[in-house]
């Protein structure tokens, strides 16, 4: 290489150098790291010029970076100088620049050529759960968080897979999967530089390879150990997630890796098949499908994933890995999971990750275009011309526009159902029950924002099932029951709602004992009479618990009144329905999107209201002398014979001019949960599916608005809070329902 | 009025107006003026949707172009005469910095929008101290002008203190 190219990779590094610099803090430690790879460049880069004190002085200062880092970045600079005016003295052919004198001497810090400074020692693997530094050197922040989601999403396709292997331990397809979204971890992991984990990963994938290739089949033990190993790489994963969100940033976390590798090894090792995969000499290659499998070797490059070395097999060519006679080693299970696994193609099918802000984005902005082309359209009058047959098509293309961009935020339900397969295999077998999981309509479809705020409502209602509902096999037999209890898990769409339920068929609700629970918790009197319907409400009431003991599963602070808030805060709601010894259904309805809703425009006083649909269960015109004022305490309208409190709604918010006269108003009434408050309005104007804009930070918190939305005129109607509403001045259902 | 007389969260003083551009306006009889830089447009008076339960100089919210953007009245803030809406009346709408970090829109409504002046280093006297008979908290400067005296105010101060008018019974 000439001179002037050397020296132009220098300073091109130096410069790279100077900039990293800059960016260390010294109070975080990870922060200098990222000046390791450059230097390590610098050193072989320098070594072409085979001037010594050059070479010496990358490679001392490559020793500075293991201690304090203040000091190491006070002497970079020296030496980024020096270096630089090095660098050049060397293309002219002068003497180097004397070494400064604020840097350690040079021969002192000089050593062998060739040996690269070694930060991480693999000899820190053994004994048990050893704490463990989750993010690596000179980590960057945007691609870790890319590993960890990618990973979240790959540990839940191996914990799916596993599940199915359970039950038939050799599907050849699950086989591959699991072992593929190992691979994908794997090579992920080497190339972030996640040591620990890849070679975690690395050993489960041997584990998966020797089975996929029927060298070993997968019994319960490996099954457990793979699960275990995931659970593993989750909870590494998860760390690394709460680290970068800045959460205790490298700190370390104790986690049985070495236990694991051991384990496998030891599985591996047995001999239930002639040989261990790797070390069996002189068979027959086996076709591959889709990944040549691996020899086990010891800790790999990170760039091994790529190269298809011809390997050989214990396995017979004929013989797929389904053939292969398996001793059925599995004892009965306690879990089938009826969905479709998603093919490899659905999963193959280009995607692109965009941040959900840009979507938001995209929508305000068809929102404006819709608003722009009603408009356009006003301004051209109702004439019969091709204006307004042009209009009518643009109409056409901005409503499927809206509803594609809607359409884009929406993701199918899956993810949050796979988790429950895990959730009630591990709970059946904790507490030695059969539990079989159906679940249906997995694809449906509905927004981001709605399934991560159920996903905590919904593990609470399965482990509920599976922890309380559902009898053990005994008590099952006892009355008749099959052996095995069953939970239904169901999603689909139901009237511009996405409904989800879970049901079982368990011991279902004693409305005796939720009477006795109640009145001994204080929630009703003792001679409250409550109708069937209000009476399974009242297990939502904050610090209700019908378990007789609490078990460490189901925990015990929360209960179904968390599940309902949960629920409620995305604009949902939830119901409950059982018969006593038949079992229980939870039925979740969820809008299907927290960004429009579907609203009822009301007027009062001149001015128009939207009230979400979901809350309201009926409106009437109130019947002379169906209206009784309580004295002190407002007045009560009579609903199918009930006395329902009533709102008026000029006098609510504080507005006049609303039509006095009940009897020649609207009563609409709403619902929350068992509440019920009849609101009275001077017309219904309509039905109209809104976009709710945030009102922001001037009325948060301080009206009695959940939002704005833009009504069909232009103008902004506000969009009542109805939960809030109907929650004013909360009298207990039982005065009420007397 | 006795909510626009609290006293300020903190004794610091406002930064002082900078030369440049202003837009000038007017509330009432007097003249005013904001830093072009906060200002995103003026908009014709649109129909304004009344939010309840806020105090009165808050006038509701309007939607520009699909956004809600609060609407706010600083004649009812200032203690000024408040005429009815006529046909010079209109709404700068400007930004002012969120809680949450980054700006938010803020719409007020003023009696007639007058022009841009550039106002010099000179031409802008600090704001001036009548004795507290006067709240000064959110003047950053007086600017002399040929037709009289242009109050310089900050939005940003203005708004941040919304909130803190206490939450006002409506009659």
């Amino acid at each position: 290489m000439p001179h002037e190219e050397v020296l132009d990779a220098i300073q091109s590094l130096l410069r790279n150098i100077g900039l990293e610099l800059a960016f260390v803090d010294a109070a975080k430690d990870g922060t200098a790291q990222s000046l390791r790879p450059l230097l390590g460049e610098l050193e072989t880069v320098v070594r072409g010029t085979s001037q010594d004190d050059m070479v010496a002085a990358v490679v001392a200062a490559q020793t500075w970076l293991d201690g304090s880092i203040a000091e190491a970045v006070e002497r970079m600079t020296h030496f980024h100088t020096w270096l630089d005016e090095a660098a050049t003295a060397w293309t002219r052919g002068v003497s180097l620049p004397a070494w400064p004198t604020e840097l350690p001497p040079l021969a002192a810090a000089v050593r062998p050529s060739g040996s690269l400074p070694s930060a991480r020692s693999p000899a820190t693997f053994s004994g048990d759960a050893l704490p463990v530094t989750v993010l690596p050197e000179g980590w960057d922040a945007e691609l870790m968080q890319l590993f960890c989601t990618e990973a979240q999403e790959l540990l839940q396709e191996i914990e799916q897979g596993v599940l199915v292997l359970e039950a038939s331990p050799t599907d050849a397809d699950t086989l591959a999967t699991v072992f593929r979204a190992f691979h994908t971890l794997k090579g992920n992991a080497a190339v972030m530089k996640l040591v620990v984990l890849q070679r975690l990963t690395h050993e489960l994938e041997s584990l998966l390879d020797a089975a996929r290739r029927g060298a070993r089949p997968l019994d319960r033990d490996a099954i457990e150990i793979v699960l275990a190993g995931a659970d593993v790489v989750a909870a590494y994963v998860g760390e690394t997630s709460r680290q970068l969100d800045g959460h205790d940033t490298g700190r370390t976390i104790p986690l049985p890796i070495q236990p694991i590798i051991d384990r496998v090894h030891a599985i591996l090792a047995k001999p239930a098949m002639p040989s261990a995969p790797a070390s069996a000499p002189g068979t027959v290659p086996l076709p591959e499908k889709r990944l040549p499998p691996k020899p086990i070797a010891p800790l790999p490059s990170a760039a091994e994933p790529s190269r298809p070395p011809p390997v050989a097999s214990p396995v017979a060519p004929s013989l797929p890995a389904a053939a292969v006679p398996v001793v059925h080693a599995t004892p009965a299970q306690a879990l089938t999971v009826d969905s479709p696994r998603p093919s490899p193609a659905a999963s193959s099918s280009g995607s692109v990750r965009v941040d959900t802000s840009k979507l938001d984005g995209l929508l305000d902005l068809i929102g404006e275009l819709v608003i722009a082309q009603s408009m356009v359209a006003e301004a051209a009058g109702g004439s019969d011309g091709p204006l307004t047959r042009s209009l009518a098509q643009l109409r056409g293309i901005t409503s499927d526009l809206q509803r594609t961009a809607m359409a884009i935020r929406m993701v199918p339900i899956r993810g949050a159902f796979q988790k429950m397969g895990r959730l009630v295999r591990d709970t059946a077998v904790a507490l030695g029950k059969e539990i079989k999981l159906i679940v249906e309509g997995a694809e449906t479809e509905l927004d981001r924002t709605v399934i991560e705020e159920i996903g905590d409502p919904l593990v609470h209602m399965i482990r509920n099932a599976a922890d309380h509902a559902i009898e053990s096999p005994a008590e099952r037999g006892a009355v008749g029951k099959p052996a095995a209890g069953t939970i239904t898990l169901s999603a689909c769409h139901q009237g511009g709602f996405v409904v989800v339920r879970v049901s079982d068929d368990g011991r279902g609700l004693d409305p005796s004992r939720i009477r006795s629970k109640a009145i001994e918790r204080g929630l009703i009197t003792a001679d409250a009479v409550l109708d069937s319907r209000d009476l399974l409400e009242l297990i939502f009431a904050p610090g209700f618990s019908t378990a007789a003991q609490v078990s460490d599963l189901s925990g015990r602070g929360v209960g179904l009144d968390v599940v309902r808030r949960n629920v409620e805060r995305v604009r949902g709601k939830v119901e409950v329905d059982s018969v006593h010894g038949r079992g229980t259904t939870f039925t979740l309805s969820m809008p299907l999107t927290l960004a429009i809703i579907e609203g009822l425009v009301v007027a009062v006083a001149g001015q128009r209201f939207v009230i979400p649909a979901l809350a309201v269960r009926e409106s009437f015109r109130p019947l002379p002398g169906g209206i009784s004022s309580v004295h002190g305490r407002g007045e009560l309208v009579r609903v199918r014979g009930q006395q329902v409190p009533l709102i008026r709604l000029d006098r609510h918010l504080g507005i006049t001019g609303g039509i006095a006269d009940a009897t020649q108003a609207i009563a609409i009434v709403l619902e929350a949960g068992s509440e019920r408050r009849c609101m009275l309005v001077d017309e219904l104007v309509g039905k109209q599916e809104v976009v709710i804009k945030p009102l922001g930070e001037l009325f948060a918190g301080r009206t009695p608005f959940a939002g704005a939305a833009i009504l069909g005129d232009g103008r902004v109607g506000l969009i009542l809070d109805t939960l809030a509403l109907v929650r004013l001045g909360l009298r207990s259902p039982t005065e009420t329902a007397a | 009025m006795n909510e626009t007389r609290l006293q300020p969260q903190a004794e610091e003083p406002l930064a002082r107006a900078r030369p440049g551009k202003y837009l000038t306006f007017r509330l009432a009889s007097e003249t005013y003026g904001l830093p072009v830089l906060a200002v995103r447009e003026i908009i014709r008076l649109c129909p304004i949707t009344p939010v309840a339960a806020m105090p009165p100089h808050v006038r509701g919210v309007i939607n520009l172009r699909g956004r809600v953007i609060p609407i706010v009245d600083l004649r009812v803030r200032f203690g000024l005469s408040v005429a009815p809406d006529h046909d010079r009346t209109c709404i700068v709408v400007a930004q002012v910095a969120a809680a949450a970090g980054g700006v938010r829109p803020y719409a007020i409504v003023v009696d007639a929008v007058e022009e841009v002046a550039v106002l010099g280093e000179d031409d802008i006297d600090p704001p001036p101290d009548f004795g507290g008979t006067v709240d000064t908290r959110f003047i950053t400067g007086l600017a002399r002008a040929a037709t009289g005296v242009t109050t310089l105010i900050a939005l940003d101060g203005i708004a941040a203190t919304d909130a803190s008018l206490g939450k006002l019974p409506t009659p």
